[in-house]
Order: C-alpha cells, then structure tokens, then sequence
C-alpha cells in the first residue's frame, strides 16, 4: 500500500482524474463480470432465476460488512471487530426474535443497535481516548466473541420464517429476489451518505486528518459516526446471515473478518485511507463468493483449491492494478533511463572521484551541552510511553497469577516456560513488526510456518545428520518465499495483506500436495532437546531467544537497513528522496518475516516432536496483537521491537494465566479484551 | 484496458477448455459431490482420503462421478458452494458442515430439488438432512466414566476441551462434567482450549503445567492431546509406570503408548511415539463416516431405504483391549487390531478409528493414500 505512490506522475489529462477516482470501482466490475461470465459459459443450461437468486443471496452478507468496513478504512482506521459483531448479531437475533410481525421487525432494529453499539465503543476508545484502531477494535473482537458466547454457547436457535423469506426469499416473484433489493437499499444508503457533509468528511479526514481538521471538518464526530455506522452494516449483515442459515451460530462471522478485508481491497479502497468507496467493496465481496462457482466449473482438485484461489486473488488484483502508473511500469521506466545513462556514460559511479559533491551538513560531532543536562527518562519519553504499558501489565498478570496460585514469582521454572512459550511469538513479532512498520501486513505467516515445518520434518524424519542440512534449507525457504511477497508488493505493487494472503493459500496447497494429507516424519533430536531439554538451568531455545532480542534489537536500531525500515514507513517518498532503496527495503522486511515464520516452523516441530497441518493457524492474529500491543503503530514508521516483546511477555502471560483457571470461553476472552485494552490505555493517559 | 480484455479472454478461454473436458466425461455414473470444510488438519484430510478412496473402489467406480470442493472455515462458502453444485446437476452432496445450523436453509432448497444431502462427523439439523455421527454425548460420558473409575471418583483432574462453540465441543464436554459432578471428590483443576489440534495441546499444556505441575494432578480428560501428553511427561523424566491416566481421542501415537512397555512386535518406533503401557481409554470421531456417507448416499440413489441418522457405534479402546496391526488391511482389522506400526503410520498424530464394518472397501492405504482395498 505504500509503494504504490511511488509511481505517481505529474502527467494528467483533463479527464483523467475523473476516470481516475472511479477506476477502482470500474475495474473491480469488470474481474467480477469476467469471472461470471466464465462460470456461467460453462455451466450447463441458461442462466437462471434460480441461480440468480442463489448467487445474490451468497455474497449479500459479505457485501454488507465489506460496506461497514469500508467506512473505517476509509478514515485511515482498521477494523478488526466485524466478524465477531456478526456473530453477536446472530445470536442476539435468535434469542429476542418472537413470532409476531412487531418483534420480527423489533429484531431488525435490535441488529442496527447492537452493531451500532459495538461501533460506538470503538469509536469512543479510538476518538475521544485516541487510541490505535487496531488495538482497540482487536480488544472489542475479543469482548464481543465472549459475550456471543454467554448468550449462546452453541449453534441453535430459530429464525421466524416470515424473516427468512423476507431477506432472502423473491421481492417480485421469479423477476426480483429479496437480497438484491437488500444490497440496493444498503448501496442507496452509501450513496446518499458518501454526498452528505459527513461523506465529504469521511474522506477528507482519511486523505489527511489536519488538512481536514484546518479545512473545519468536525474530524472526531465524522470519525466516531463512521465506527457507529459501520458497527450498524455489520448489525444488518448479522441480520441477513440469520436469515440466510435460519438459525444462529456463535462461530458464523469469525472467518469473515479475512475476506471482508479482501472484499474491500478488491473493491479498489486504499488501507490508509481516503480513497474507495462501499460500491467497490460490494462488487469485490461477490468477486470473492463466485471463486467458490469457479473452483466447482473448473473441478479443481481439493489439495489445489488454496492454490487455484490465491492464484486467481492476485490475478484479478493484478489486472486492476496494471497500468502505465503502476509500479511495475515505473521500474520498467526507470530500467530504460538506466540503460539510457549508461549509453551515454552518464551514471553517477561513472563521475570522476574528484567531482563535486553536493555538501552535506555537518554531522553534530559531541552532544550539546544542554542536551545532556534532560534526563535520559525526558530523552526517551516517547519510546517509553509505547514500550512501557505492555510491561507493566505483564508485571501485573505475575502478580495475580502469584495471588492465584501461588509459586510462580520466585519459581523459575515458571518463567522458563513462558519465555519457551513466548519465544515463538517473539521471533514472529520481529518479522511481522518489521512488516507493520513499513505499513504492511504478513498474513502468509500460518502456512509459512506449516510449509516450513512439514518439508523440514518430512526431510529429516528423525536424522541427525540430515538436519544440519535441511534447517538451513529451510530457513532460505522461508526467506525465498518472503522475498517473493516483497516482490509482488513491491514490483506488481500488490497490497500487501492481497500479496500474503494469497501466498498463505499457496503455501498451504503446497504442503498438502507435499505430504499427502499426512504429514510424515519427526524432527531431529537436537531440534527435540533445543526446545524441551536443559541447558545451564534453562531451556536451549531461551538462551537462543535473549541472543535473537539483542540481535532483532540491533537489527531494528543501530543498522543501515533498520533505518531504512523506519524511514520507509514514515514516509516512501521522503525515504527515496533521501537516497533510501525503498523497494530493496520493502523485500527485505518480508524476507525477513519469511525468514522469522520458517524459524518458528522449525522450532515448533522440534517443540512438537513432529509437524502437524495446520500448526501455525493458531499464530497469526497472535503475531499481529503483540506488535500493536508493544506499542508499534499500524500504519507504520512507529514502534520499538522492545515494546512488540512486552505485548509477547503480556500475552502469552496472561493466556498462561487463563489456561491454569477453570473459567468458562466465554469469560476469558471478555477478560482477554479487557486486558489488552486497558494495558495499552492505562499508561497512555496517565504521561510518564 | 487492453489488458483487461485480454485478460478477460484468457479467462474465459482457459474455462472453456477445462469445462469442454469434462462435459463427456459423464455417462451413466452417480453424480455426487462432497463439499468439505477445511482441509488443513489431520482428521480432515485422511476423512477425504476415505471418500476419495470409497469412490475409487472396485464396486463404486463404476457407479460415482465424484468431486471434491473445498469450502473453507467460512459458512457463507459453503453455502454457495452447496447451491452451486445442486446448480451443476448433483444427484447427492456429502458435506462435512461447517456449522450445524448455518446450512439448514440451503439444504432444505437442495432437499426440494431431489438432491440427497448427507453429513458425516458433524451434524446438520435441517430435517431433510441425513446424519452419520457418532453420539456426542456418549464420547463425553463413557470417558468420563472410564477416568473417575480409575480414579477412584476423587483426584485433580485437567481438562482440555476442543474448539469453543462447536455443538461437538459443547456436548461432549458438557456430559463429562455432568460424571465429573457425581464425585465430589474430583476436582477440575484447570481447563484449557485445544482447538482439536496436537500443536495447541502441546502449549496449552505447557501453559497449564507451569501453575499446576505434575505432582498435582492425577488424570487428564483431553479431546486431543494425550500423545502429547504422555511425550511431555516423558521429557520431565517421570518413569513409563508412573504416567498419569489420560481420557482422549484416538490418535494412532497414544494407542501405541497404550501397548504394553514389552511389546516387542512394534516396528519403527521413535522418540516417545513407542509402547509404554500408559493407562488410558481412547475414543474417536472415526474419519470413516465420510466413506460410509458416501456409500449411503448411493444406497439412497438406488432406491434403498436409509436411515435419516446413522449414529456410529462409539469406537473405545482402553489399555486392555488395544492390539496391533501388522499392515493395517480391513480383512486383519475385522479381526479386532485397532492401531497401526509406527512404520507404515509415521504420523502419531493420525486418526486410527477408521474400521467399520460397513466399510470393507477401506482399510490403512484410503485413510493415508485415498488407495481402496480392491
């Protein structure tokens, strides 16, 4: 996403940028159309009513909190609540729906409400306390799956059928089906608001919040009205599911929450804000429900699905993305100048060392004196106010987990095994922080680390000898598929989380291919005595994990390339004007994610004994919490890898916390929320 | 725009001649689709291998044209996916549900155009609908029994359950601890969530042990996980006769822990996936249901009678009654084998429970090879 400015050209005709502002949109029409008309070429028999019916009624629930979604991102904000919201909205539909008209209807406005009211708590914690989108919607995701959970702790429940016909049955028999009219209505909405002041606004403050504020916007209200209305989309998309299944699932919206992101991205809205629009954001979500029509047309094979399905992702993406201002153009441009400059001889290395530099300003060579006389604390204020909340709500969960059961301050096996525990994430938290701080997103770390793993179980079967071998190989896959991600982000100037995620769905066709269905073979013994034996008091692997924090320490701080890392999320276009190699950077970010998720491939079958599909699943919401948790901000250029290790020490502290309790699911995830919350809020008001 | 045309056409042409290839294919065969959830575990892809290898066997292959999609873990999908294949002219739909409940509206459409829907593993409670399960509650409780008789009805017991929200995971541990209730002297110590997978058992565990160390607790009720807890005990140095009883599914590696510390007939043993006599009962959710579905799907189109719910008889194999297979072929399973050698199953996290009786067409090679017997 941030790569893609790059290629901006000052070259504009007078329509042009009238096309321009719609060409997501028109682009996003055209993948759908292309990939309906191939389903229904091939499927036999006209294109019917039916079917018509069917395919509106598949992606409505989507489309609806694609639009909700759209919302936020367009204020610049993240939304991570709105498959939880949908599942709370299912179950609370289920559970107030009577058999009467009134309350049929009742339970309708109930949806509205009830996502209106989870949206006004982001809102509230993200205008009026100022925190990041993400930690905050991240906690509200939590908060909400427990209280779905209280109100129903498994899927039941019925719709009154009046509801069911009335969403998803015909509004004019065999001409006009109901969730077409529920898609127009809700897309009538976005249209009268997207003119209003408060669309105006919407996208005035994700283009640039104090332009906007100066320009006289109400920014807090349009951003909070924004959280309350797109919390009320994801209310009705709650709504139709429970019309659409007629009952009620606790566990219906959360594999959502991906697609939904997808939707929106194929639907030409930018992350960051300030450009798309909810119309995009529906064609895309139906884009992504007819992917299912095509793998069954094409009778693509299970093991491939994955494959088929992120292949046909970053193509659609692609194609909306190529142009002559795309990225992968500008690097063709710039190749030609090259070679043009060196035709004629006129490249910078081939100026005579003598010539004249442009003068650099002189570099402050001994600290000023006043500078030493503030205090190291004022010095580092702003590092530490990131850095500090997640370790004293570490500090915090000790204590009660010392109140609770006794032995665990002055026990060190205690901490022995949260630091075992805590070294995966601490080792993904480097990759996936370098990504966040750049303004990117790897969503490929759960089959980068199953791909890893299984291929490296599989080859070492138990082998010593073979191991010493096989683990480099496979830390260098890790960093050849991370620099592929970083390829396509950079060079096809794919938005990262398309560029990922599609590559996560490769990876896992890859391993099922690879091993069959059954992963085979174990780790080596050394792999085995690395994560679960002894060493001087300790486990091997703890060692290994102080030696990786003061390695990613110095990585991120005191090198050329950790520089860079910052300098690129803060701003590409400054970062290459100030001489930085924006795109080597960018490849190098996710080769270093690739690298950290095939490091804890490897570690986890060792911890394991061997690696199963699917090990990685649990890790890569976990990967991204303890990023935002440290401290580190989303939309980049902000964060310390110290502050993304204290998110790690607190979560999984406290997740170690729960599982010694007999709380019910429901319970602790409110708990989790919480925490998370208040860790980040407590020490933000209060100034250090 | 170019190349959005020239895409388009691409596309469209790339279709066309998959498509072309298949249309003759079909003659006079079944045609029956099975639309799975998630592939990207264990359980679910040796259930596929079933299927897949209960088509290909001598008395099916001629009769099924079968297809196997993949919806994901999303429910929306799946049910696009099942409209889309009672699109494409399917005679019958096996379905692994995603959730009970969510695909009771697009069943009961499919249901109304002749389609036969059947669901193994997991329930769909549409009506129409036909069910091959086991008896959920029944998993729960006669494990449960079997620890606190152990036990001697009091102990510290850890609980670790499956995924949080799933009628499965709900029932099953909800009628554990109806038995666990009945004695006041057990204590449910700690709880953790397992997600059913192997990797989550082994740090919840981790996780609940730095609280509640060995010493303290005096039996496990697991959905999965006992391998793994049987492996960690090992890595903290207590003796093979001083495990702790354990309540889980049947994973093949726990049913090898489960063979007596002597038993010299097992090949290809490693690490802690070896016999060690471990007192234990293992249940499982067999990942034959999906051959079976299949097979009464067809029953269903010939014109037979089946039942709207075939609860399976709930496999149970304490430490007495486990045996081992030498090849693991249906014929030696019949005759009441029911784990495999570590030297054809080189996974221990592999579901063993995959013999029926209904099911003479699959043994070991469908389960890991989706190859059928004949």
């Amino acid at each position: 996403m941030t790569s893609t400015t790059i290629g901006a050209t000052a070259r504009r005709s007078l329509w042009r940028p009238r096309w321009g502002r719609q060409r997501g949109l028109v682009v996003a029409c055209a993948v759908f159309l292309a990939l309906f008309l191939a389903v229904d070429l091939i499927t036999p028999g006209p294109f019917n009513y039916f079917e018509f019916s069917f395919l509106s009624a598949g992606g409505a629930a989507l489309a609806l909190a694609a639009m909700g979604q759209t919302l936020v991102i367009l204020t610049g904000g993240f939304d991570l609540s709105t498959g939880a919201v949908v599942s709370l909205v299912n179950v609370v539909v289920a559970s107030v729906m009577g058999a009467s008209v009134s309350s049929q209807v009742g339970s309708f406005g109930v949806a509205l409400a009830t996502g209106g009211l989870v949206g006004a708590f982001n809102g509230f914690f993200v205008v009026v306390v100022r925190m990041q989108a993400i930690v905050v919607t991240l906690s509200a995701m939590f908060i909400v799956q427990g209280v779905t959970l209280l109100v129903m702790d498994k899927p039941g429940g019925t719709i009154a059928p009046e509801f069911v016909s009335f969403f998803t049955g015909s509004a004019i028999p065999n001409w006009l089906p109901a969730p077409v009219v529920v898609v127009l209505v809700a897309a009538g909405a976005w249209l009268l608001l997207k003119n209003t002041r408060f669309g105006v606004g919407l996208y005035s403050v994700g283009s640039d919040a104090d332009a906007a504020y100066a320009a006289g916007v109400p920014v807090r209200r349009v951003v909070f009205a924004a959280y309350v209305l797109a919390g009320s989309f994801y209310g009705a998309a709650g709504a139709f599911v429970s019309a659409q299944t007629g009952s009620a699932d606790p566990l219906v919206g959360r594999p959502m929450l991906l697609q939904v992101f997808i939707a929106v991205v194929l639907g030409g809205t930018r992350l960051g804000g300030g450009r798309g629009g909810a119309m995009g954001s529906i064609v895309g979500a139906y884009t992504l429900m007819i992917v299912v029509n095509i793998l069954l047309v094409l009778n693509v094979s299970a093991y491939f699905s994955s494959i088929a399905e992120g292949s046909i992702l970053l193509l659609a993406v692609l194609v909306a993305s190529l142009n002559h201002q795309s990225p992968i153009a500008f690097y063709l441009r710039l190749l030609r100048t090259k070679l043009a400059a060196r035709a004629v001889d006129a490249l910078a290395s081939g100026l005579p060392p003598g010539a004249p530099m442009p003068p650099l300003s002189a570099r402050p060579t001994a600290r000023v004196a006043g500078a030493m006389a503030t205090s190291w604390f004022t010095r580092n204020q702003p590092a530490l106010r990131m850095i500090l909340p997640a370790y004293a709500g570490f500090v915090i969960v000790l204590v009660v987990s010392q109140l609770l059961f006794g032995g665990t301050l002055d026990n060190p096996g205690y901490y022995n095994a949260l630091l075992v525990l805590s070294s995966f994430l601490a080792i993904l938290a480097l990759g996936q922080g370098a990504v966040i701080l750049t303004g990117g997103l790897d969503l490929s770390v759960p089959w980068m680390i199953g791909f890893v793993g299984i291929l490296t179980s599989g080859l070492i079967h138990g082998a010593g000898q073979v191991a010493t071998w096989v683990i480099p190989l496979g830390l260098l896959i890790g960093v050849a598929l991370g620099i592929l991600n970083g390829i396509g982000v950079v060079l096809l100037g794919l938005p990262p989380i398309v560029m990922t995620l599609a590559m996560n769905g490769i990876l896992q066709g890859a391993a099922l291919l690879y091993c069959n269905g059954t992963p085979a073979g174990y780790s080596s013994p050394a792999q085995r005595w690395f994560m679960t034996g002894h060493l001087v008091g300790l486990t091997p692997v703890v060692w290994f994990l102080f030696l990786f924090i003061t390695a990613a320490m110095l990585l991120l701080g005191q090198t050329v390339f950790g520089r860079n890392l910052y300098a690129v999320g803060n701003s590409p276009l400054v970062a290459r004007l100030s001489a930085v190699r924006v795109g080597a950077t960018l490849i190098g970010v996710y080769a270093l994610s690739g690298f950290c998720s095939a490091l804890v491939g490897i570690l986890l079958s060792g911890f394991s004994g061997q690696a199963s599909l699917g090990m990685g699943d649990e890790y890569l919401l976990p990967s991204i919490a303890v990023v935002v948790v440290g401290g580190t901000l989303i939309t980049g250029g902000q964060g310390h890898y110290l502050g993304m290790l204290g998110g790690v020490l607190l979560l999984t502290a406290l997740s170690t916390l729960l599982a010694g309790t007999t709380l019910p699911d429901a319970t602790r995830d409110i708990i989790f929320g919480l925490v998370v919350l208040s860790a980040v809020l407590a020490l933000r008001e209060r100034r250090i | 725009m170019r190349w959005i045309r020239a895409t388009l056409g691409m596309v469209t042409a790339l279709a066309l001649a998959a498509g072309a290839h298949d249309a003759h294919a079909v003659d006079k065969k079944f045609k029956i689709f099975l639309s799975m959830s998630y592939i990207g575990n264990d359980w679910q892809a040796e259930a596929a291998n079933m299927v897949k290898a209960m088509a290909a066997s001598k008395d099916y292959r001629g009769k099924v044209d079968l297809q196997v999609q993949v919806a994901g873990p999303n429910a929306q999908r799946q049910i696009q996916q099942i409209n889309a294949m009672v699109q494409q002219g399917a005679q019958a739909i096996v379905v692994y549900p995603i959730s009970p409940t969510a695909l009771n509206q697009v069943v009961r459409n499919a249901c109304q155009r002749h389609v036969v829907i059947i669901a193994y593993d997991a329930e769909i409670t549409e009506p129409c609908a036909y069910n091959v399960h086991i008896d959920q509650p029944e998993a729960g409780r006669v494990t449960a029994e079997w620890l606190a008789q152990k036990l001697n009805g009091k102990g510290n017991i850890v609980v670790l359950t499956g995924v949080p929200g799933t009628s499965v995971d709900t029932q099953r541990t909800a009628a554990a601890k109806e038995v666990f209730a009945k004695h006041p002297g057990m204590h449910i110590v700690a709880e953790g969530v397992g997600m059913w997978s192997q990797a989550v058992a082994r740090t919840e565990i981790t996780k609940i042990l730095t609280t509640h160390p060995w010493n303290e607790i005096d039996g496990f009720w697991v959905q999965v996980g006992c391998y793994t807890i049987a492996s960690m005990a090992k890595e903290a140095g207590i003796p093979d006769d001083k495990l702790k009883p354990c309540a889980g599914e049947g994973a093949n590696g726990h049913r090898i822990q489960m063979l007596p510390v002597n038993d010299t007939g097992v090949k290809g043993a490693n690490a802690t996936y070896r016999p060690m006599g471990e007192a234990s009962i293992s249940y499982a959710s067999p990942p034959y249901s999906g051959g079976l579905a299949l097979k009464l799907a067809v029953d269903k189109l010939e014109g037979k009678e089946i039942p709207k719910l075939t609860k399976l008889p709930l496999p149970v194999v304490t430490s007495e009654t486990v045996k081992l297979c030498q090849e693991g072929t249906w014929a030696e399973m019949q005759a009441g084998c029911n784990v495999f050698q570590p030297s054809i199953i080189s996974n221990p996290g592999w579901f063993a429970s995959i013999y029926s009786p209904e099911t003479p067409e699959i043994g070991s090679q469908a389960a890991l090879n989706g190859k059928p017997e004949q």
